[in-house]
Formats: structure tokens, sequence, C-alpha cells
């Protein structure tokens, strides 16, 4: 019996540092914000409770639709970027010569460089002046296709999203080269017997044994790119003209700089609830007719 | 005769094949090749940028520099004062970094190893943690932390960093040690090790791959780290390094070369780990992303 009590003494006394760092630092926020949502608060002055008003503004703002639709085209980029790309790259390296090791390492490379310098960098690609994406359009003569990608209205959201594909090809990369790794000799050889070679291999025998893996790299490449922020607001800060406003930038925007604490803690509220939808949607549609387990 | 014919058909048809096999593998070769260039290339723009003048760097801005300056980043390091700026960075990634793997294994320690009625409430409040986007978080932690006074102190980033990082090092570490064999901490029971022992003496020895795993990936996060520092660090003598690169980016936005060096300074530390632990990183960060 004394055994037991000091068995539980010592678990709590293990358990309670970490519990009570996390519990401080990443649950109590989320309660918090969306208490305060319900306050008109500049930060200095006490705030007052407004009830619903903040909310409602957050959902009647067009701003707001517009950030969510960004995201949603980053979310996009991501999925039919990172993850199409990485797996052809990956049906290519299934050797492990060192000119493979190299191709590997050089797309993972980007994973471990700054966000603040992946934006700057890009920033300076698109440079309208010596960036070398109008220069190299100008040598192709390509000129009239030239032009100010980060400021330009009808592309800036496309352009701001490549540096954020390139930024993550790397893991997805690596979970598909260790899933074809996966795939038993035993199958490949019996496809190669029957008859089945290249293209037909791989749509009838590769690429049915890696569907598990695909589905859980699309689901957290929909949950990774919710979390992009850094790269576009160093590259634009959300402008010009809040044309490349993300609920991130949004929320930074209303809180950091006009200092409407209450509106930018609805705004919070709204990017949990975001987040949430659709990675439960992203979860439950690819969850279907799904009888296995992570396939790595 | 006919059945030399036959060889020969067969021959030819074979060398078809043959020089079809080269032609595509000559052709995959050259694809890997050139995107692999293109992943590389804005790093390798960035280095080579930041030995020029920025008047080279203007006329030719992508050919290799005429003549190798280290002036750049001379100046960059006094004019962003990021020696300090290293300082800084060093002494929240060192301490956040010993904190995640200290708290991680502990937590671990007690998850793999005892059974208890709120594991499952423990574990799930960490899966919602990893579900949680962290700038949602940013409004009600700085206005706690001004609360508390906490604003401006090396701890508004080494608490923050740790606790976002826990889920994934927990999990990781628990897997580890929950495929090391009972018997062993039960033999060490026996030869008289309580908890704490078999913790210290047994556990944490036996987990170090795990631990290290954790270490690299904790110290590349906290290091490139952007938006805690942006928010809770106003106090130009506690700047971390990424912020030290946001004065390039509005006061001397138009001196690109040095800009260009003072992020070199920043990413170098980064990719000499990259280096050396590539394999680890790598799966560091493929099992941290699968398991968030």
């Amino acid at each position: 019996m004394q055994n037991i009590l000091r068995v539980k003494y010592l678990l709590a006394l293990t358990l309670l540092p970490t519990l009570l760092l996390y519990t401080f630092i990443v649950i109590v926020p989320i309660i918090w914000s969306s208490y305060y949502g319900f306050f008109k608060w500049s930060g200095m002055n006490e705030p007052s409770f407004i009830g619903w008003s903040n909310y409602m503004e957050v959902v009647n703002d067009p701003i707001f639709w517009r950030a969510l639709k960004n995201n949603l085209i980053i979310v996009a980029a991501s999925v039919f970027g990172q993850v199409p790309i990485a797996l052809i790259l990956a049906l290519m390296l299934r050797k492990t010569s060192l000119f493979q090791k190299f191709v590997r390492s050089a797309v993972f490379l980007p994973m471990v460089i700054s966000t603040v310098v992946v934006g700057l960098i890009w920033g300076y690609i698109y440079n309208p002046e010596f960036g070398i994406v109008n220069a190299f359009l100008e040598t192709v003569g390509l000129e009239t296709w030239t032009r100010a990608w980060l400021s330009d209205r009808s592309v800036n959201m496309y352009a701001v999203a490549i540096p954020i594909i390139w930024n993550y090809i790397g893991p997805y990369l690596i979970i598909f080269i260790a899933a074809i790794q996966n795939v038993p000799n035993e199958i490949e050889d019996a496809a190669k017997i029957d008859g089945a070679n290249g293209l037909k291999k791989l749509i009838y025998v590769t690429l049915p044994m890696m569907w598990t893996t695909i589905k859980v790299a699309v689901v957290l490449c929909i949950s990774g790119s919710l979390k992009a922020f850094d790269q576009v607001f160093v590259m634009t800060g959300g402008g010009p003209a809040q044309s490349t406003e993300l609920l991130a930038t949004y929320m930074y925007n209303n809180t950091f700089v006009i200092y409407r604490y209450g509106f930018g803690s609805a705004i919070s509220t709204m990017i949990v609830i975001v987040s949430l939808v659709l990675i439960l949607f992203s979860q439950v549609i690819m969850k279907r007719k799904d009888e296995g387990g992570i396939g790595i | 005769m006919e059945q030399h014919i036959v060889s020969k058909k067969h021959a030819s048809s074979h060398t078809v094949l043959r020089i079809k096999n080269m032609v595509f593998k000559f052709l995959k070769t050259v694809f890997l090749l050139v995107f692999s260039l293109l992943m590389i290339y804005p790093l390798y723009w960035l280095a080579i940028s930041s030995f020029k003048t920025t008047e080279e760097f203007f006329r030719f801005p992508y050919s290799l520099p005429n003549e190798w300056t280290f002036d750049n980043f001379t100046r960059a390091w006094e004019l962003a004062d990021m020696g300090t700026a290293m300082i800084n960075s060093t002494i929240v990634t060192v301490v956040g970094t010993a904190l995640t793997v200290f708290l991680g294994a502990l937590t671990a320690y007690v998850l793999s190893r005892f059974t208890f009625r709120l594991k499952g409430l423990v574990m799930l409040l960490f899966v919602i943690g990893m579900l949680i986007p962290i700038h949602s978080t940013l409004v009600p932690l700085f206005s706690i932390m001004n609360e508390v006074g906490m604003l401006n102190t090396y701890l508004a980033l080494i608490l923050p960093y740790t606790a976002f990082e826990l889920p994934i090092s927990v999990f990781l570490i628990t897997a580890y040690m929950s495929s090391i064999p009972k018997e062993i901490d039960e033999a060490a029971v026996i030869d008289g090790s309580g908890y704490w022992g078999v913790f210290f003496r047994m556990m944490l020895p036996m987990s170090v791959p795990a631990m290290s795993t954790v270490a690299i990936l904790a110290f590349l996060r906290y290091w490139n780290e952007y938006v805690f520092a942006l928010v809770f660090i106003n106090d130009t003598s506690l700047k971390t390094l990424p912020l030290s690169l946001s004065i390039f980016s509005d006061g001397y936005s138009t001196d690109y070369a040095l800009t260009m060096a003072a992020m070199a300074i920043a990413v170098i530390p980064t990719i000499v780990m990259y280096v050396f632990f590539q394999e680890q990183i790598m799966k560091g960060m493929v099992a941290g992303s699968v398991k968030g």
C-alpha cells in the first residue's frame, strides 16, 4: 500500500513540470483567446464585454474570407505541388547510388533553412529589377510575361505559394522512398514475370501498394500547409492592399499593428476552428475505404 | 539457316530495347540533375552574392564574383550586431533544447513504464497540441506574458519553444523506450535501484539515439524560429538571429549584397549541422511530421 502511494507521488512529481508548462502555453491560450474574443480591448485599457460583435465582424469582413481563400490556395498548392513532385522523384530515386543520395539531400536541404531567409531570398528572386525570374523570361524571349511578381495582384498568391512548395518537398520524398522500398521484391518480380513492365507495373503494382502512404502524405500536407506563415509574412506582409493576406497575417496585422486585441483573439479562435475543420475533413475523405494503418 | 535469322532478329530487338533503356536512363539523370540544381540554386545565389560588392551585384547578379570580398560579412556582422544575436540564439536554443530533451525523456519514462488512470488524457492533450496552429496562440500568449512580466526575457522564447516541441519529443522518446525490454529495469530494481535510479542509470543512457534525434530537431527549430521572437522580443539586446535579419529588410534594403551576407551568416550553422547529421535530420523530421 505504501509502495503504491509512493509510485503515485512519483508519477505526479515527474509529470507535473511537463504538464504545467504544456497546459499553460498550449492549452490555456486557446481558451483564453476564445474568451477575449468577446471583449473590446486595445491591450492597454480595461477590456469591455461586447458579446458576439468581434466574431460577427470577423465573419462579415471580406478580408477574412479573402485570407481564408488564400490559405486554401496555399493548401491546394502544397497538396498538388509537393505530393506529386515528391512521388515522381521517389519513383526515380530507388537506388542508393551517390548521385541519388545527392538528389535526395538537395531536395531536403530547404527544410533546415530559416524561414526568414527563405522569405527574403525568394523576395529577391522575384525582384523586378534583378530577380532571376524576370531575367530568365527575358533571355528566353518572353519579355511580355515579366512583371512585379509579388505586387501584381493577379499572380502574387501563386508566386508566394512556390517558395512554400520548394520549402517542404523533402519529407514527402523521404516518406515515399521508404514506402517504395517496402514494396516486397517478390511482388515486383511476380509482376515482371506476368509481363508487367514500366508504366504498367507502376500503375497496377507500385502505386496501389503505396496508396495508404500517399493518403497519409496528403493529410500531413494539409495540416502542415495550414501552419505556413513566416515566408509569406516576410515576402509581402500580407500586402499589397491585403491581397496576399493569410489568416495568420490578418490576425497579426489586426493585433500587433493596429492593437485590436479582442478582435485579434476572435480571429485566433477562428483560425483554430478552420484548422480543426480542415484537418478533420481531410481525415474523413482520406479514411474512406481505408483498412490499413500508416504505411511506413 | 532459319534459326540464324530468328536469333539475329531477336538480337536486334534486344539492342533497340537496350538503347531505349539507355536513353530513358540518360533523360532521367538529366531531369534529376536539373531539378536538384533548381532546389539548390537559391542558396547558391545567396552564397555567391554575399561575396560581391553591391555594385557588382547589380551589374552581374548571376555570375561568380569577380573579386571575392569578405567585406559584406564584417559589415553585416557589425551593423546588425549579429554577434549579440548569435549569442542570444545560442542561449535560447541550447537551454531550450536541453529542457526539451530532459522533460521529454522524463515524461516518456512515465508513459512507457507506468499505467495510470489519466494516461489516456495526457496522451490526448499532446495530440490536441499538435493539431493547434502555433500562430493562433500568439495573441493570448502575448497578453499572458505581458501580465506576468515575461516579455523581453529569454524565458519568453525558451518556454513556448519547449512547450510546442514537447508532443513530438514525448512521442519519439516514448516509442523508443517502449521498445526497451522491461526485464532490464526489473533487473536494475532487483539490484537495488529506485525509480530514479532506473531512469538516470538505465533508461536515459539507453535512449540516447531517440534523445539525440529530438535534440537535433529542437535545435534546428529553435535556431530558425521567427514569429514568437518577433512578437515577444522587442529589446534589441535580446534579438535572435532571424530577428536581426529583419533589420535588413527595412533599413538597408537596397544594400542587397550586405543582406545576402547576413543571411549567409545565419544559415551557416544549420547547413553545417545538416552536413553532419543528414540521415538523422531526415528521419527525425519525417517521424516528427508523421506522428504530428
